[in-house]
């Protein structure tokens, strides 16, 4: 998805440009007929349609949008649920899988692991013991 | 940098954590100070928060896996980053201290020295945590629980020291207690599906063996199933509202009728049985999915603890033994 992305937004950013240069350069051309008269706000004095942008511009700029929008949609991270059960469910189930720094940034943890591991109150000699335990029943498999 | 220093796995065990402490090499080699003065050090400094977090993290399992040496260097090197006099450095010194606590006389100076600072300044509620950790940890539950009381009478809205309150009531077997602590914690965060599963198993516990532990269990049943409503293919859900049902189907059918309408089984009356019997059948038809679905590793699937996976399939096998006899 990645590689996509990025040639549809490359493709479409000098698409944009070229139209933008175009439009300028066409404009520079046909200077519009300013009446002589102080300009007065009835329609009648509107530029016509002779001084208006070749269709062809006009497509290229709709196109180059369009491009860079699905560019866009394309390279952005897969939607998240919105629906409560869903979201919780699949944060039980991702709560073991490996995760990428970039993905705990954007936080995608569990908010209600603090209730059951409660950080603040953690036993540290507690665990401490338990882990020495570990070790020697460890060492007692390694001589059996 | 390593994601997994950074936000470590739920219940981690000895091996785990010995892996997370062998870690410490590459990760205290990461310098984050810049070598320019003061205004362009703020540019081309590489900081970021989740470096902290990693350290502290790295600090926690090498105090678990007994290496002091590169607990002392986090330390060391958080309290150059913070001032000595931040709370949370308060109280990862004080876990330091306390690790290596060899007797009941080096405890108790750690202990005076987390009162030494409350009485300096009592708002402090890192440290207040911390010392119910350490009397829990002394077993002096009592004293424990009259600090938390204290603390939760100044700050009623910590989810975390209504949790522990449960926790220490339950390990005491007070359990009408441990329940409404868990009652204040949902009030707080009302979909915590967690703690409605871990609610469920304390009424379920709580339910005495005769006959009229009926409103407990029906109130158990209920807290499983608003987990299972909150979380999809919750595994604890589902294997608490199975053990459940199963323990009041049988209860349902020694109690008279009249006892069913009894104000004195809730408020609610309790559920029929055909209810209570179709509850148990997706409860075990879920069980079985998840156990059949996750043994296979498929995609979406392979979240779930073995162990838990382990024990789920003996439930689910001795449940279906018994049918056949």
């Amino acid at each position: 998805m990645g590689f996509t992305s990025n040639l549809f937004n490359l493709v479409g950013l000098v698409l944009l440009g070229h139209a933008v240069y175009s439009a300028h350069e066409h404009s520079s051309q046909n200077p519009l007929h300013l009446p002589s008269s102080p300009p007065s706000f009835s329609p009648l004095t509107t530029p016509t349609s002779t001084t208006s942008l070749p269709t062809d511009i006009v497509l290229e700029t709709l196109f180059s949008v369009l491009l860079i929008s699905t560019g866009i949609v394309l390279g952005s991270s897969s939607l998240r649920p919105i629906q409560w059960s869903k979201w919780a469910g699949q944060l039980e189930r991702e709560e073991r899988v490996k995760k990428s720094v970039k993905e705990i940034r954007e936080g995608t943890g569990n908010p209600y692991r603090i209730l059951e591991e409660r950080p603040g109150f953690v036993d540290v000699r507690g665990k401490r013991k338990e882990f020495m335990e570990w070790v020697r029943k460890g060492d007692d498999l390694a001589a059996k | 940098m390593s994601a997994e220093l950074l936000y470590p796995p739920p219940q981690i065990s000895p091996a785990d954590s010995l892996r997370l402490s062998q870690q410490a090499p590459q990760v205290l080699k990461i310098s984050v100070s810049s070598s320019l003065p003061y205004p362009l050090s703020l540019l081309t400094s590489s900081e970021t928060p989740e470096i902290w977090t990693t350290i502290e993290n790295l600090l926690l399992s090498c105090l678990r896996t007994g290496d002091d040496k590169s607990a002392r260097v986090c330390l060391d090197r958080l309290t150059e980053r913070f001032g000595e006099t931040n709370e949370k450095i308060l109280v990862l010194r004080g876990m330091y201290q306390e690790a290596f606590a060899e007797d009941n006389k080096a405890l108790e100076k750690s202990l005076e020295r987390y009162d030494k600072i409350l009485e300096e300044d009592s708002t402090l509620m890192l440290v207040r945590k911390r010392r119910a950790a350490l009397l829990k940890s002394m077993s002096r539950p009592t004293n424990a629980i009259t600090t938390l009381v204290d603390l939760l009478d100044v700050s009623p809205t910590d989810v975390e020291a209504w949790a522990e309150l449960s926790e220490l009531y339950f390990a005491q077997s007070l359990y009408s207690q441990a329940i409404y602590c868990l009652e204040e914690v949902l009030l707080i965060t009302p979909n915590a599906w967690s703690v409605h599963a871990r609610l469920g198993e304390i009424l379920y516990i709580s339910s005495p063996s005769d006959s009229n532990s009926l409103k407990g269990l029906v109130e158990s049943m209920r807290r499983f199933c608003r987990s299972i409503e909150l979380c999809d293919d919750y595994l604890r859900g589902y294997y608490g509202l199975k053990v459940s049902t199963k323990r009041l189907l049988s209860e349902l059918q020694t109690v008279s009728k009249s006892a069913l309408s009894d104000p004195q089984n809730g408020d609610l009356a309790p559920p029929s049985v055909k209810t209570v019997e179709k509850l148990n059948e997706a409860a075990t038809r879920k069980l079985a999915e998840i156990v059949r679905r996750s043994t296979a590793g498929e995609a979406g699937w392979e979240g779930f603890d073995p162990a838990e996976v382990h024990a789920t399939r003996e439930l689910v096998n001795k449940d279906t033994q018994t049918i056949d006899r």
